[in-house]
C-alpha cells in the first residue's frame, strides 16, 4: 500500500508538472530550421534548359529545352521522360510557319502554370500546362495536358524577342517583351482582356498595345510583369530598376532606383518577385541579397519600392532564383551554393554547398520539395521539411518590416483573406495588451484592496470579520464570464455616455473619505461616541451612495462645462466626452475600453489581494501591536509604523498573486474589449491580451500549424509569467512565516 | 520646528482610519451592488409585464409601421441623449418598448420619445402569445378558426377556455411528437449508423452480412412507421388556427401547434402573476432552448454543467487525495517536498486558459486521436474522441482544480491532532491502517471543502472549455437512455459558455439580454451556494478542532 501511494502520489505530481514540458515540446518546432535530404537524382539528356517547373505535388516536373521542346520527367516512374513539342507546326497569324528553333525567349509563371514563349520573328505564345490528378489507376498520378496557344505578334513586326514576361490577373493579361531592333532594344507591351459571358470565359482579345521604349533610360536586359497585370519592372545593364505603372490607359515611369548604389559594382545578378508580387528579391554580382517592397513613403500617395530586408551575403553572384508558391520563402544561390531564405523574417532556413554545380533551383508547390538541375543535366530531388518557416525569434518578438508597411513594426495578424497573405506573428502587442489590462486592473484594485485589508485587520470590530471574509471569498469565486458579460453589455453602454460622472466619482470618493474623517474627528466626543471604533465603514455606505448619485447627476453638467468640442459640420458646440477625448489626445475612444476592463477585473483581483494581505496583517504577532499601543501610539500610528512594515513582505506577495490573476484573466478581456491588438496604453481604447488571443484564435487554428504553435507559445509565456510571480510570492510568504515564528 | 500642539481631544491619524474604512465600504458596495443587479435583472425576466398601448400625437414626427399606434412592454426609461450645449432639452426622456411580433415588424425593440406620446392605456383584452418561433406575439384575439368548421369569435364567452384547452392538447401532442422523433427515431438512427459503420469496416461472413441487411430493412420499416405517425400528429397541430389582430391593425393567424402558452397580461391579478412567474422560471430550468438559444430554457446547459462537474469530481478526488497523503504522510519533509508543494500551490494560480491549451494539445489531439486510431478507425476521418468532448473537458478541469483539492486535503491532514495519530500507532496499527481508519475519516470534511471549492471553480470556468468541447447547441445530452448511457465523446452545453454565447454570438443581443441575465443568476446561485457550503463546512471543522480535547 505504501508503495502504491508513493508511486501514485509521485505520478500525480509529475503529471501536474508535465503540463509545462508538454507545452514546451509543442513550441520547439517553431524555432527549428529547415531539414533537407536528397531523395533521388535523374540524368536528363544533355542540352541547355531554359525553364524548370513542376506540378503542385512535385511529381511531374518539366524542363523547357533551348530548342523549345518541353520535357516531362515522371519521378514516380523512375524518371521516364516524355518529350512534347510546345506547338506542332502550326500557321502563325503572320503566315510564316513557326518552329521550335525560332524560340528566343521563355518565361514561366509558376502560379498560373503557364509558359510564355517569344520568337525570333516578334511573336509570342502562352502555353498553359494543365496538370490534373488522375485516380483511375488506383493511386493518384499526375498527368499533363499541354495546350499550345496561338501565336500573336507583339511590338515591332519581325524584331526578335530577347526577354519576355507576362502577368495574369484573371480577366486581364499583360505581356511585356523586349525586342532587338537593330542595335537598339525596344520594350513593348500588350494587354489582353477576356470578357465574361453567360457561357463562361470568352477568348482573350488584345485591347491595348503600348510602346514603352521611350520610358526606358538604359540598356534593358530583363523584364518582369506583376501578377496584378498593372506594372512592369525593367532591369538595365547598369543596375537600375525601372518601375512602370499603368495608370488608366497609359504607362508612367513611377520610379527608377539602383538597389546596389552603395556598392562599387552596382550590376544586378538576378531580380524576381516574391509571392504576392509586391516584393522584389535582388542579388548583386558580388552576392549581396536584398528585398525591396512597394509601400507608401511618408508624404507620398503612391507606392514605390524601398529596401525592407537586407539579407546575409551569398558567397558569389546568384545564378538561379525561385520563390515558393505557399509562403514568402525563396531559393537562390550560385555555383555549388544553395540557400533557402524567408522574406518576412530575414531568416536563412537552410543553406549548403552541394556536391554539384547548380544550374536551376525550384521550390515544390507544397513547400515540401527542392529540385535542382545541375551542370551535367542531372535533376536532383530533395525532401524539404520546414513546417514553420514564418516563425523565428525575430518574427515573434522583434520588429519586422512587413510588405506594404512603411516602417518595421510589431504586429499580430494571423490570418488574411488571400493566399499570398503575410502572417504577422508578433507577440509583442499581445504582451503589451496583457500588461495594459493588468496595469489598469491593479491601479483600480490595489488601493481598495489594501485599504480594506488594513482596515479589516486593524480597525474593524471583530464581530464583522466572520461575515466580511466569506463575502470577499464569494466575490473571488464569481465566474469571470459573468463579470465579462456585465462589463460588456451592462457597464460599457452605461458609462459610455457618463464618463464625466465616472471622473467625478474617482476624484470625489477619496476626497470625501479624508474630508469626512477630518470633520468627524474634530467633532466633540459626544457626537463621535455615536459611532464606535470598528464601525466606521458602516457610516460610509450612505455617504458613498449619496456621492455616487450626486456624481452621476452632475456628470452631464460637468461635460457641458469642460468637455465641449465644435462640430466641424454644423459649427455648433457639442458636449460629448467621446468626441472631446480623441480631439484633445489624438487617441481613439472605444465603448469597450481598458477602463471597463480594469474596473471589472477589479472584482477578480480585489478579493485575492484583500484575503492574502489581510492574513499577513492579522498574523503580525499581537505582542508587537500591544507593545506599541501600550507605549501610547494611536491605533493608526501602530498600524502604519509597526504592523504594515512587519507584514510588508506578505502585502507584497498579495500584490504579486493579484498580478498573476490579472495577467491570466481571459473571459473578461475577451468580452469587454474589442480584442484589437494595439500597442498603446490609452485608457479609452481596447487591447488584446495573450489569454484572450488564445481563446479567440485557438479553436480555429489547424493542428500543428504555425499559428497553433505560436498560441502554445503564448500559453507558455503566461504559464511562466504567473508561475514565477506566484513562486516569488509564495517564497516571500514562507519567509514571513519563519520571521513571525521567531518573534 | 514647532512644538507639538497639545491634542487633548484628537488622536493622531484618526481621519486616515476613516480613509481606510472607505476601502472596505467600496469593496462591499461593489460586490453587493453586482449581486443586486444580477438578482433584480435575473428575476425580472420571469415576471409577466403589463402591455401598454401607445397613441402618438397626431402631428408628431413619430410613426410606427405607418400607423400612429403601438403596443408593448416597457423595458426601460432613459434620458434622451442630447449633445448640444445650446439646446435646453436636458429632461427629454424616452421609453424602450418590447414589441414582440418579430415576424411582422422585423425588430423586437423600439425607442419612443416621451414627448411624442399622446395617450397610454392598458387594454384588457390584449393577448401575449408565446410561440415556438419568432418569440412572442402581441395582439388582440379575433377568432379560433378550425379547418372545416365555423370560426369561434373572440367575443364568444367560452373563447378563453376553448383556447386554453386547445393549447393544452397541442402541448401534449408536441411532447408526443418529440418523444417519437427524439427518442424512438433517434434510437433507430443510432443503430443504423452502427450497422453502416460495420458494413464499411470490411467484408464479413455471408451470413453476417445478410443478417445486417435484414436488420437494416427492418429498422427502415420501423422508421417509416414512426415517421408517419409523427407527421399525422403534426397535421393535427395545424388543424386549428388562432387569428389575432396586431396593435398596428394587420390580422395574422398562427396554427395552434405553434403556441407554447398565452396570457392576458393586463387582466392578471398579483397571484396570477406570481403563478406565471413560477411557470416561466420552471420553463427556464426545464425546457430546451429555442430560437438560437434566445428563447425557451437552459435545461441542456444545466445538465451539461452538472455532468461535467460530476465527471471532474470523480477524476479529481482520488488523485488529489493521493497526492496530498503522499506529500503529508509519506514524503520526507525536505527541500524537494517543499518545492513540490510550492509548485502545486502555484499551479492553482496558473491561468485557466493555459490548462485549456494543454487539454486541447494533450487530451484532444494526442490521446483522443490515438484512441480513434485504435478503436474507432472505421469512422475516420470523422473524429470520435479526437475532437472536443465532455471527457476531455472534465479531465482538463480536473487538472486545473487538482491543486485546490491537494491544498485543502493537506490542510485537513495537518489539522488532525498528533495525539490521535500517535494513539493509533501505539495501539499497534500500521501506518496505512492509521491513515485509513483514523486520519482519513477525520479529514473527510476538509477534503469535502476542497472538492466543493473545486466544483465551484469548475462550474464557473469557461475559457478552457471553449477549447476542449463546449458547444452552443448540443443535439443530444451526454447522459441518456441509449447504450452505453454515458457518452464521453459527446460535446455538451455549459451555463457559463451559454452566457458568453448568448451575449456575444447571438444575432440579436438585445433580445438575448433577458436570457443572459437569467442564466447569469442561475450560475451565480450555483457558484455562491457551493462556496457557502464550503465555507460552512470549514467553519464547523475549525470549531470542532478548536474545542477538541486532544
Amino acid at each position: 500500500m505504501t508503495r502504491f501511494i508513493k508511486v501514485g502520489g509521485l505520478l500525480v505530481i509529475a503529471a501536474v508538472l508535465g503540463i509545462f514540458i508538454f507545452i514546451l515540446i509543442q513550441i520547439l518546432p517553431l524555432f527549428r530550421g529547415a531539414r533537407v535530404t536528397e531523395l533521388q537524382s535523374i540524368a536528363l539528356p544533355k542540352a541547355r534548359y531554359t525553364v524548370m517547373g513542376a506540378d503542385e505535388w512535385s511529381e511531374l516536373p518539366f524542363l523547357v529545352r533551348s530548342d523549345g521542346k518541353i520535357l516531362f520527367v515522371a519521378l514516380s516512374e523512375g524518371g521516364r521522360i516524355t518529350e512534347v513539342d510546345a506547338y506542332p507546326a502550326q500557321e502563325s497569324t503572320v503566315g510564316e510557319p513557326v518552329r521550335s528553333s525560332l524560340v528566343t525567349a521563355v518565361n514561366y509563371s509558376a502560379r498560373r502554370q503557364e509558359i510564355i514563349l517569344g520568337t525570333a520573328n516578334g511573336q509570342f505564345s502562352i502555353v498553359p500546362i494543365n496538370y490534373t490528378m488522375d485516380h483511375s489507376s488506383g493511386r493518384a498520378t499526375v498527368i499533363q495536358n499541354l495546350k499550345p496557344g496561338p501565336f500573336t505578334p507583339i511590338g515591332k513586326p519581325g524584331a526578335p524577342i530577347f526577354a519576355i514576361a507576362f502577368g495574369d490577373a484573371g480577366d486581364t493579361k499583360l505581356v511585356a517583351a523586349m525586342q532587338q531592333a537593330g542595335d537598339q532594344a525596344e520594350l513593348h507591351a500588350v494587354r489582353m482582356t477576356r470578357k465574361r459571358t453567360l457561357l463562361g470565359m470568352g477568348e482573350a482579345k488584345i485591347d491595348g498595345t503600348f510602346n514603352l521604349t521611350a520610358l526606358g533610360s538604359g540598356k534593358p536586359v530583363q523584364v518582369l510583369v506583376s501578377s496584378q497585370a498593372d506594372s512592369i519592372i525593367v532591369l538595365t545593364a547598369a543596375g537600375d530598376v525601372e518601375y512602370l505603372f499603368r495608370a488608366g490607359e497609359a504607362f508612367e515611369k513611377r520610379q527608377v532606383f539602383r538597389p546596389f548604389a552603395d556598392l562599387s559594382d552596382p550590376t544586378i545578378a538576378s531580380i524576381d518577385f516574391l509571392l504576392g508580387d509586391v516584393s522584389l528579391v535582388v542579388t548583386s554580382v558580388t552576392g549581396e541579397n536584398r528585398v525591396f517592397s512597394l509601400y507608401r513613403k511618408p508624404g507620398s500617395n503612391e507606392r514605390t519600392f524601398g529596401l525592407i530586408h537586407p539579407f546575409e551575403r551569398l558567397p558569389g553572384p546568384a545564378t538561379f532564383y525561385n520563390s515558393s508558391l505557399r509562403n514568402k520563402a525563396f531559393l537562390t544561390g550560385g555555383g555549388q551554393f544553395a540557400s533557402l531564405r524567408y522574406g518576412t523574417t530575414e531568416s536563412i532556413r537552410w543553406q549548403k554547398k552541394l556536391p554539384f554545380t547548380i544550374e536551376k533551383g525550384l521550390i515544390g508547390g507544397k513547400y515540401n520539395r527542392l529540385l535542382f538541375l545541375d551542370h551535367d543535366a542531372r535533376l536532383h530531388i530533395f525532401r524539404l521539411n520546414d513546417p514553420h518557416p514564418d516563425t523565428s525569434f525575430k518574427a515573434l518578438f522583434g520588429k519586422v518590416w512587413y510588405e506594404g508597411h512603411n516602417a518595421p513594426s510589431y504586429e499580430w495578424q494571423s490570418t488574411g483573406g488571400t493566399d499570398d497573405f503575410e502572417s504577422k506573428f508578433s507577440l509583442v502587442p499581445l504582451i503589451i495588451g496583457t500588461l495594459k489590462g493588468t496595469i489598469y486592473a491593479m491601479l483600480f484594485a490595489v488601493p481598495i484592496a489594501l485599504l480594506a485589508a488594513l482596515y479589516t485587520s486593524q480597525f474593524l470590530h471583530p464581530r464583522f470579520k466572520v461575515v466580511i471574509k466569506p463575502t470577499m471569498e464569494i466575490m473571488a469565486s464569481l465566474p469571470s464570464v459573468v463579470l465579462g458579460f456585465l462589463a460588456a453589455l451592462w457597464l460599457a453602454p452605461l458609462i459610455e455616455t457618463r464618463l464625466p460622472s465616472i471622473l467625478l466619482i474617482v476624484v470625489l470618493v477619496p476626497l470625501a473619505g479624508v474630508a469626512f474623517g477630518q470633520w468627524w474627528s474634530s467633532l466633540p466626543i459626544r457626537y463621535r461616541r455615536l459611532i464606535g471604533a470598528g464601525y466606521e465603514f458602516v457610516m460610509f455606505f450612505p455617504i458613498l451612495l449619496g456621492l455616487l448619485y450626486l456624481s452621476w447627476r452632475l456628470g452631464p453638467a460637468l461635460e457641458k462645462y469642460l468637455f465641449t468640442v465644435t462640430d466641424p459640420e454644423t459649427g455648433r458646440r457639442v458636449a460629448d466626452f467621446r468626441l472631446w477625448w480623441p480631439r484633445i489626445t489624438g487617441t481613439s475612444f472605444e465603448q469597450r475600453n481598458s477602463l471597463v476592463v480594469g474596473f471589472m477585473m477589479g472584482f477578480a483581483v480585489i478579493p485575492i489581494i484583500f484575503t492574502i494581505a489581510e492574513d499577513a496583517l492579522s498574523n503580525v504577532p499581537a505582542a508587537l501591536r500591544s507593545g506599541s499601543l501600550a507605549l501610547g501610539a494611536s491605533r493608526w500610528q501602530t498600524a502604519l509604523r509597526i504592523v504594515v512594515p512587519t507584514a510588508s513582505a506578505g502585502i507584497f506577495s498579495a500584490l504579486m498573486i493579484g498580478l498573476g490573476r490579472a495577467v491570466g484573466e481571459t473571459m473578461i478581456v475577451v468580452m469587454a474589449t474589442g480584442n484589437t491588438p494595439v500597442m498603446d496604453l490609452n485608457i479609452f481604447s481596447g487591447m488584446r491580451t495573450l489569454s484572450a488571443n488564445i481563446a479567440v484564435e485557438l479553436p480555429e487554428a489547424p493542428e500543428h500549424s504555425s499559428l497553433y504553435r505560436t498560441l502554445f507559445l503564448g500559453a507558455l509565456l503566461l504559464f511562466v509569467m504567473t508561475f514565477l510571480v506566484n513562486t516569488a510570492a509564495e517564497l516571500l510568504r514562507q519567509h514571513l512565516r519563519e520571521k513571525y515564528k521567531t518573534i | 520646528m514647532r512644538a507639538p500642539r497639545p491634542q487633548s481631544h484628537k488622536t493622531a491619524g484618526e481621519p486616515l482610519v476613516w480613509l481606510t474604512s472607505i476601502g472596505l465600504s467600496l469593496g462591499l458596495l461593489m460586490i453587493l451592488g453586482l449581486l443586486a443587479i444580477i438578482v433584480v435583472n435575473g428575476l425580472r425576466v420571469f415576471w409577466p409585464k403589463r402591455v401598454i398601448e401607445v397613441q402618438f400625437k397626431e402631428r408628431g414626427s413619430f410613426s410606427f409601421m405607418g400607423t400612429n399606434r403601438l403596443a408593448g412592454e416597457i423595458v426601460k426609461e432613459q434620458r434622451q441623449i442630447v449633445q448640444s450645449v445650446a439646446d435646453n432639452q436636458a429632461d427629454a426622456r424616452e421609453l424602450q418598448f418590447y414589441l414582440g411580433n418579430k415576424d411582422v415588424y422585423g425588430l423586437n425593440f423600439v425607442y419612443v420619445s416621451q414627448s411624442s406620446i399622446a395617450e397610454m392605456r392598458y387594454p384588457g383584452n390584449i393577448l401575449v402569445i408565446e410561440r415556438i418561433e419568432y418569440g412572442n406575439a402581441v395582439g388582440y384575439p379575433v377568432a379560433l378558426r378550425p379547418q372545416n368548421a365555423p370560426a369561434i369569435p373572440a367575443s364568444d364567452p367560452s373563447f378563453a377556455q376553448r383556447l386554453a384547452a386547445l393549447n393544452r392538447e397541442a402541448n401534449e401532442r408536441r411532447e408526443r411528437i418529440e418523444k417519437i422523433e427524439r427518442t424512438q427515431i433517434g434510437k433507430i438512427n443510432a443503430r443504423m449508423t452502427k450497422l453502416r459503420l460495420r458494413q464499411r469496416a470490411g467484408p464479413a461472413a455471408q451470413a453476417k452480412q445478410t443478417r445486417t441487411e435484414d436488420e437494416m430493412k427492418e429498422l427502415q420499416s420501423r422508421y417509416e412507421a414512426l415517421a408517419q405517425s409523427a407527421s399525422a400528429l403534426r397535421q393535427q397541430q395545424s388543424a386549428i388556427e388562432l387569428v389575432y389582430r396586431l396593435p398596428t391593425g394587420q390580422e395574422h393567424a398562427i396554427p395552434i401547434g405553434n403556441l407554447v402558452s398565452f396570457r392576458y397580461p393586463n387582466q392578471l391579478s398579483l397571484w396570477q402573476r406570481a403563478g406565471w412567474f413560477a411557470q416561466n422560471a420552471w420553463g427556464f430550468l426545464a425546457d430546451d432552448p429555442r430560437e438560437a438559444n434566445t428563447e425557451g430554457g437552459v435545461f441542456p446547459a444545466i445538465f451539461g454543467t452538472a455532468v461535467m462537474t460530476l465527471i471532474m469530481s470523480i477524476a479529481v478526488v482520488p488523485f488529489g487525495v493521493l497526492a496530498a497523503i503522499y506529500l503529508r504522510e509519506y514524503a520526507k519533509q525536505g527541500v524537494f517536498v517543499r518545492a513540490v508543494r510550492i509548485a502545486v500551490n502555484n499551479l492553482a494560480g496558473v491561468p485557466s486558459i493555459v490548462f485549456g491549451v494543454f487539454g486541447l494539445g494533450f487530451f484532444v489531439y494526442f490521446i483522443g486521436s490515438t484512441i480513434d486510431e485504435f478503436f474507432f478507425s472505421s469512422a475516420l476521418p470523422t473524429p470520435t474522441f479526437g475532437t472536443g468532448a465532455i471527457l476531455w473537458a472534465s479531465l482538463t478541469l480536473a487538472l486545473m482544480t487538482v491543486p485546490v483539492v491537494i491544498v485543502a486535503t493537506e490542510e485537513a491532514l495537518t489539522a488532525v491532532p498528533r495525539g490521535m495519530r500517535e494513539g493509533s500507532l501505539a495501539c499497534g496499527a500500521s501506518k496505512w491502517q492509521t491513515i485509513r481508519r483514523i486520519i482519513l475519516p477525520s479529514a473527510v470534511p476538509g477534503i469535502l471543502t476542497g472538492l466543493i471549492l473545486a466544483m465551484a471553480r469548475g462550474a464557473g470556468e469557461v475559457a478552457p472549455l471553449m477549447l476542449v468541447g463546449v458547444v452552443k447547441l448540443a443535439p443530444s445530452l451526454p447522459l441518456d437512455a441509449a447504450w452505453p448511457f454515458i457518452h464521453f465523446e459527446r460535446k455538451f452545453m455549459h451555463l457559463g459558455f451559454h452566457i458568453y454565447d448568448l451575449g456575444f454570438q447571438s444575432p440579436d443581443s438585445e433580445a438575448a439580454k433577458p436570457m443572459v441575465f437569467a442564466t447569469t443568476l442561475l450560475l451565480i446561485l450555483l457558484v455562491v451556494l457551493l462556496n457557502l457550503g464550503a465555507i460552512v463546512i470549514r467553519e464547523r471543522i475549525r470549531r470542532k478542532y478548536a474545542m477538541g480535547a486532544f
